[in-house]
């Protein structure tokens, strides 16, 4: 494997196509250059009462306001964090130990991310009761169905603003305003659709939202959580108070600078960035669904992330495809059971009610800001003959 | 270790794999192991004379271990006597290819077994048929006939996404659909439904359709999916139908899939 070149302020791998944009991004160049003052000569601990101080304290706010701006929030509404791992955890424990005397269950779309429902698994042993809704065959849940489990006990809901495996879109507008005013919370993960859907808490109502630095082309090991004023949480992580308590340690300033740059370039650029993945997205479809026999899109056909396209092919295991394609350069995702350290297929894929087997057989591909036509020609040089190969070997798989 | 980080060795069987295929003739013993519920399903054909294994091949669906260690113990074995065969374990597989991740070890364990089971079947007379090469059971007589089972739920869920009869396919828009085999009347009813939904189920208990030719054929290419030597247990969901509980019979391994109806039609 060749290092990653920055070229032309692009970010391309030499001979290698990388369509696996949902499990990590690369640091935008822009971004790199906005971080990289805050290591050195404007370091400094927002907490200090000093002139370094200060400065960061400024740099801090700052950025705070650029994320809020991105999602048109308030600043005061943005709490920095370490990830979107643990503004799930803020949110969904923060929430639930805050409310615990105005009720004891929470509500869980069941295509969420498996970081979320071991949130949820954790409340379970602290004594709340969770309860999971089911999405339809194309991973969208509905905003009835999930009204239905709503009791007088219910606290919280949580559903993703869209999955960043199969790409399917929750229709968010509709489950914030049926639950605006209830008196139950919406927490929504937006990571998946961040930069790539508009996200506008104004318009919105939601009351929680996750959002993730890498998510934008900003580094790793950051996130913020968005907390609706009015919304109350208990603090998870304990400390010197930082960010108005909710989150005690000091700021991570460099990356939190450089999520600030990366989710004003994602603003500005997302429209025509959308509208470029998508045209990419769709030619892969119509060429893997008319080229390759037996194969079916998973997810919804429409109301899909524009950059992802998910697809199982019957009578294949997707670690071996994963394998064969990877041999070619070409650097993917499965859903398959065998690349998972459990041994489990995908529960989301489970839940849009495929059978083992073919959540087995599944391969994802997701684009970035850095892919190409040429990525494309690559994959349909390889995929039909990397499928053809592990179908012939296959006893699940009778050739026509 | 990584699941996917494998030794140069399992990367080359895994890539260039020996003696993929099938056998035939009457000296050739079939094994076959796994489940592809599990995501693996191996088999060995081995031909053999004078007790010895004079050629061997195999078929895989599965991870890339699990290819690697079927076409490593073809290698292993080929040219061995039975009993020498019989004493190739799933250590000496992992071995031959350098170590596998811990995690694969249950599938070089597949490998051995398959051709444990070949062997096994040679020397009891057992005759395996390969999959898919179906018998044609009795025209028209689908599994429900032969065995009726209580179905936990039905009562329960009939009117909340369970039907007994269909009369309008639209009904069931845009849903899946599990149809439980009651002959030909449930198949045609499956095949009509996949007018109106991309996903219709096909449950019996059968190992293969028991239905005359032209239906066979015609539901065999459509997009109904097809669900064998399966057992309907129990229909589940909040209020309405949104899971069945499914017993698989050929391992006696139970599990949810997630519906939005189910057609238990009445004769």
């Amino acid at each position: 494997m060749r290092p990653a070149a920055y070229r032309n302020g692009e970010v391309r791998l030499d001979g290698e196509v990388y369509l696996d944009y949902q499990s990590a991004k690369p640091v935008d160049p822009r971004v790199v250059e906005a971080m990289m003052p805050y290591f050195t000569e404007r370091f400094g601990n927002p907490a200090a009462l000093h002139t370094v101080g200060d400065r960061a304290t400024q740099a801090l706010e700052e950025s705070r306001a650029a994320v809020a701006g991105f999602i048109r929030a308030q600043p005061e509404e943005i709490v920095f964090t370490s990830g979107a791992t643990e503004s799930n955890n803020l949110a969904l424990i923060g929430h639930a130990h805050r409310n615990k005397r105005v009720g004891d269950h929470v509500v869980i779309s069941e295509v969420e991310h498996i970081s979320l429902h071991n949130v949820g698994k954790y409340l379970e042993k602290e004594d709340f009761r969770v309860t999971k809704v089911p999405p339809d065959q194309y991973g969208r849940i509905n905003p009835q169905k999930l009204r239905s489990r709503i009791t007088d006990e219910t606290i919280l809901v949580s559903v993703g603003w869209a999955s960043n495996e199969i790409g399917t879109v929750q229709p968010i507008q509709e489950i914030a305003e049926m639950l605006n005013g209830t008196g139950v919370a919406l927490h929504v993960d937006a990571v998946a659709a961040e930069g790539l859907l508009p996200i506008d808490v104004a318009e919105v109502p939601v009351n929680l939202l996750t959002l993730s630095s890498n998510d934008v082309y900003g580094p790793q090991g950051l996130g913020a959580l968005y907390i609706r004023k009015g919304t109350r949480l208990a603090a998870v992580t304990m400390g010197g108070g930082q960010e108005r308590g909710l989150r005690s340690g000091t700021e991570n300033l460099p990356a939190i600078v450089g999520m600030a740059k990366a989710a004003e370039i994602a603003a500005e650029e997302q429209a025509a960035e959308a509208a470029r993945l998508a045209a990419l997205r769709d030619r892969l479809v119509s060429e893997v669904l008319s080229t390759i026999p037996d194969c079916h899109l998973n997810g919804h056909p429409e109301e899909r992330l524009p950059n992802n396209a998910h697809f199982r092919f019957a009578g294949i295991e997707g670690e071996s495809l994963l394998l064969s394609m990877k041999d070619e350069g070409v650097w993917v995702s499965t859903g398959s059971a065998c690349s998972s350290k459990t041994l489990e297929p995908s529960h989301t894929l489970i839940s849009c009610g495929l059978l083992h087997e073919e959540a087995h057989g599944s391969l994802e591909f997701t684009f970035g800001r850095f892919s190409k036509e040429d990525d494309i020609d690559r994959v349909m040089e390889v995929l039909p003959a990397a499928v053809a190969r592990l179908r012939h070997m296959s006893p699940l798989y009778k050739e026509a | 270790m990584k699941s996917t980080q494998y030794s140069e060795k399992t990367l080359d069987h895994f890539r260039n794999p020996r003696n993929v295929g099938t056998i035939e003739g009457e000296d050739v013993a079939v094994g076959r192991v796994g489940n592809p519920v599990c995501g693996d399903l191996m088999e060995m054909y081995v031909r053999i004379k004078d007790e010895r294994i004079e050629d061997i091949k195999f078929q895989t669906f599965g991870c890339g271990s699990a290819v690697a260690t079927s076409s490593m113990i073809t290698e292993l074995v080929i040219g061995k006597t039975l009993d020498e065969a019989l004493e190739v374990t799933r250590g000496d597989v992992a071995d031959a290819l350098d170590g596998l991740p811990p995690v694969k070890m249950h599938c070089s364990n597949l490998a051995a077994d398959a051709l444990h089971d070949a062997i096994k079947n040679w020397r009891s007379g057992t005759q395996l048929e390969p999959l898919g090469e179906e018998e044609i059971a009795s025209a028209g007589v689908g599994c429900g006939a032969r065995n009726v089972t209580v179905v936990e739920g039905v009562d329960e869920y009939e009117g909340k996404g369970l039907y007994k009869k269909v009369e309008d396919v639209s009904e069931l828009a845009d849903k899946r659909v599990l149809v439980l085999d009651k002959g030909i009347p449930s198949a045609k009813l499956a095949l009509s439904l996949t007018e109106v939904t991309p996903r219709v189920i096909f449950l019996t208990e059968l190992d293969a359709l028991g239905l005359p030719d032209e239906v066979s054929t015609e539901v065999k290419r459509s997009d109904v999916k097809m669900l064998f030597q399966s057992r309907l247990l129990a229909v589940r969901g909040e209020g309405e139908v949104e899971k069945v509980l499914i017993l698989d019979l050929d391992d006696d391994d139970e599990y949810e899939l997630f519906v939005d109806a189910v057609v238990l039609l009445e004769r």
